[in-house]
């Protein structure tokens, strides 16, 4: 394993560690500002049992995605310096405006989304709710728009080896960013939706606090059957948009090493060094069917189109496809029956589904997480597609310290991670029920 | 306008060692607190403000990333390992705090707060070291300057915001920490003394000592106001820390990356200069906000009080 091998294993884990939590919290915070609105509005004590409980879910997830974010904002310069170096005045003021715009703002009114419950009037609760949500949302406009630019670059001249700007609105509103936002947005309301029904069918399981699990499950898959259909659209775009500047990418997620399948490769294991499959699973003429052609004679792009040289990692694109695919798949049949489940008024009464609801907790996450895998693996061997090479952009670093960087952050991360998921169950486990408790009679 | 982006950055190192500063050194403080009820008052004042405060990090590395692009992808593969072990502790610090927070009791959680609050303010001695060239037992001298000032710094903050036994210790164990960073610090600048080679700078680093000087001497007068302290030690810290910057000015860091040497194309300093300086007003506000919504003196039985907790 070289030492870039070793930077990017480390911007893999650093990077996807962190984007589990907005992909929890972007979407809860918004639930938290509804929730606080809703009490404020009827004064119904429901509201603020779940305000009170999603909050406490909220808030240690928010955290960790905070500091793993920070992480992530200084590595730019620890292990990709020559990066930092040569995009810095483009990418460095696009994250700029993230720090002023969307940190500042969330740190600023998490302080007393979290602890002013009865400290601060209602309207300064609803309102610092309010703006931590914009926070988050605002948070994920800039960091699709510098990722965007690395995808589609636009906006800039390459002078003494360095990108400087010429246009700034070509560089922000670039032509991935434009469906990419919309994609993520989407994507982290739907997986926040997943993850609260999830939770709340728990207590559907356990007949327990239903009042509390019923307006939650009940808002979530409510969300999910409105989003998701819109997000299956948006993704077939955001694919058709990106896919023409990035045959590439194409090409690596398709599963194709050789030009002519006009089949769907549903199952593969892909060699890189022998530039050939191990073991492939077809579905004939699908692929041409994708490509609107169904007499099965238009054939799906193979890696063989692109130099061997510009030919990004296949394993890691198709893999990273297929499980947001499938679980795009999955949620959208899940919120499809849930609909159906309601109309014929049976969402409360079918057993089955609350505990099948369990297990599609983690399922958004998952397909962001594969989404993301997608969009950067697909994009190598380039860290600025077409322009810069991620060979050109790591720091020269000793391999002890790379060493002793991976290592730590593996264990440190994994510890988190246990210590998240720990803090979730002890969390339902307690329950809403007590949420109300001492704390409730001092909201005034 | 690139001289114009340095005082921004400028103002991101001195908001994030006075802000941060005073909540790593409330939990370097609770590392030596034998109560445990204060203990946990104490976490919960960083609780409320710790992500604004270290916000500034952001902007500070941010700001020199986009201001300084050469700079800051030199200057971090440089000092790799402390920021490394700067970042570790401040993931266990934000992880530890919400968690001892949210579901106190937390001993373990709580002890891995102060630990790591140690861990990070010396990293980041050792890290800023690094900037004049110096590792070895220097660093170790700046990462004690460090630790001894974040920890002055925590317990005049925790002076201003509490009440009774807790309020009386901090009073009290400020004053020596106060003495152990000032003479920390002042081993630093003879280990390492600044290069004054013009009058006018000499004059303007000797008189910005002075204010230094003064701001410790105001932090240890005894009086009836419990802000006195942190005032003190805010405008001794804010007058060392520009007595630095004007002696080594326009060098960021050593051998020779100077701000004209470093800094990013006209195009980007503009954009800079509208967007983020013109939201600096308004990020100003919100840490203003932050710390306004829980003014005054932190309420005594502090779980009962709004809180979530399991405690019920």
């Amino acid at each position: 394993m070289s030492l870039l091998d070793l930077s990017r294993w480390q911007f893999v884990i650093t990077v996807m560690f962190h984007m589990t939590f907005p992909a929890i919290t972007v979407g809860l915070s918004i639930l938290l500002s509804i929730l606080y609105g809703m009490y404020w509005r009827t004064r119904k004590a429901v509201y603020l049992q779940m305000f009170r409980f999603w909050r406490r879910i909220f808030a240690v997830g928010f955290a960790i995605g905070v500091v793993a974010g920070i992480v992530i904002t200084f590595e730019m310069g620890l292990n990709w310096g020559g990066y930092a170096a040569k995009t810095g005045p483009i990418i460095g003021p696009i994250i700029g405006m993230e720090v002023v715009t969307a940190f500042f703002v969330e740190a600023g009114f998490i302080g007393v989304l979290l602890y002013g419950d009865g400290r601060v009037r209602h309207a300064t609760m609803f309102a610092s709710s309010v703006m931590v949500s914009i926070g988050t949302i605002l948070s994920s406009t800039w960091i699709i728009a510098a990722n965007s630019w690395m995808q589609t670059p636009a906006g800039f001249v390459v002078r003494d080896g360095r990108f400087e700007p010429t246009d700034w609105l070509d560089a922000i509103v670039n032509r991935s960013f434009v469906w990419r936002w919309p994609h993520m947005v989407l994507a982290v309301l739907i997986s926040a939706a997943f993850f609260v029904a999830g939770i709340g069918a728990y207590y559907l399981v356990k007949a327990r606090a239903l009042p509390f699990a019923r307006r939650s499950v009940s808002i979530a898959l409510g969300v999910a059957a409105m989003l998701v259909p819109v997000q299956i659209f948006v993704g077939d775009h955001t694919a058709g948009a990106v896919l023409p500047y990035q045959l590439s990418k194409l090409e690596a997620l398709e599963g194709n090493w050789t030009n002519g399948n006009t089949g769907f490769v549903l199952f593969a294991i892909p060699d890189q060094q022998a530039q050939r499959n191990l073991a492939e699973l077809d579905i004939p003429c699908l692929g041409s069917a994708i490509n609107k052609d169904l007499t099965c004679k238009t054939a799906v792009p193979g890696l063989d189109l692109t130099p061997k040289a510009d030919r990004p990692d296949m394993a890691a694109v198709f893999w990273g496809f297929r499980v947001m695919f499938l679980a795009a798949l999955l949620m959208f049949g899940t919120a499809f029956y849930a609909t159906i489940l309601r109309f014929r008024r049976k969402l409360w009464t079918s057993r089955r589904f609350h505990r099948f609801l369990l297990w599609t907790t983690p399922v958004g996450v998952l397909a962001i997480l594969g989404g993301w895998a997608t969009a950067e693996t697909g994009r190598q061997p380039w860290v600025v597609f077409g322009q810069l090479r991620t060979a050109d952009a790591v720091s020269h670093l000793a391999p002890g310290e790379l060493v002793f960087s991976v290592v730590g952050f593996s264990l440190l991360y994994l510890v988190m991670l246990i210590a998240y998921v720990a803090y979730i169950i002890r969390t339902v486990r307690i329950g809403p029920e007590h949420v109300l408790g001492l704390a409730g009679g001092r909201a005034n | 306008m690139s001289t114009i982006w340095f005082l921004l950055i400028l103002l991101c190192l001195l908001m994030y060692v006075v802000l941060d500063g005073y909540d790593l050194g409330i939990g370097i403080a609770t590392l030596v607190e034998p109560d445990a009820s204060h203990r946990h008052e104490m976490l919960e004042q960083v609780a409320q403000a710790w992500d604004g405060n270290e916000t500034w990090l952001v902007l500070l590395g941010v700001s020199l990333w986009a201001g300084f692009p050469t700079a800051f992808g030199t200057i971090l593969p440089h000092a790799y390992l402390p920021v490394i072990v700067m970042l570790f502790a401040l993931i266990v610090r934000g992880v530890s705090v919400e968690l001892a927070s949210q579901a106190p009791p937390a001993p373990r959680w709580e002890r891995a707060f102060g630990i790591a609050s140690l861990i990070a303010a010396l990293a980041q001695g050792v890290a800023a070291s690094t900037l004049i060239g110096a590792i070895g037992w220097f660093s170790a001298l700046v990462a004690v300057t460090v630790g001894c000032g974040y920890l002055a710094l925590g317990y005049a903050y925790a002076q201003w915001k509490t009440t009774g036994e807790l309020r009386a210790r901090a009073a009290h164990r400020g004053r020596v920490s106060t003495v152990l960073a000032s003479i920390a610090a002042v081993a630093c600048l003879l280990a390492a003394p600044p290069n004054l080679h013009t009058p006018a700078r000499l004059i303007a680093f000797a008189g910005l000592l002075l204010f230094a000087v003064a701001g410790v001497v105001m932090s240890m007068i005894t009086s009836p106001y419990d802000g006195l302290p942190l005032a003190g030690l805010v405008t001794a810290v804010v007058a060392l820390v520009i007595a630095l910057v004007v002696a080594r000015y326009p060098l960021l860091a050593s051998p020779d990356l100077t701000i004209a040497k470093t800094a990013a194309p006209s195009g980007t300093l503009t954009f800079l200069a509208v967007g983020i300086g013109l939201n600096v007003p308004l990020i100003l506000f919100y840490n203003w906000f932050a710390h306004h919504a829980f003014r005054g003196k932190a309420p005594a039985n502090h779980l009962a009080n709004g809180r979530t907790g399991a405690t019920q």
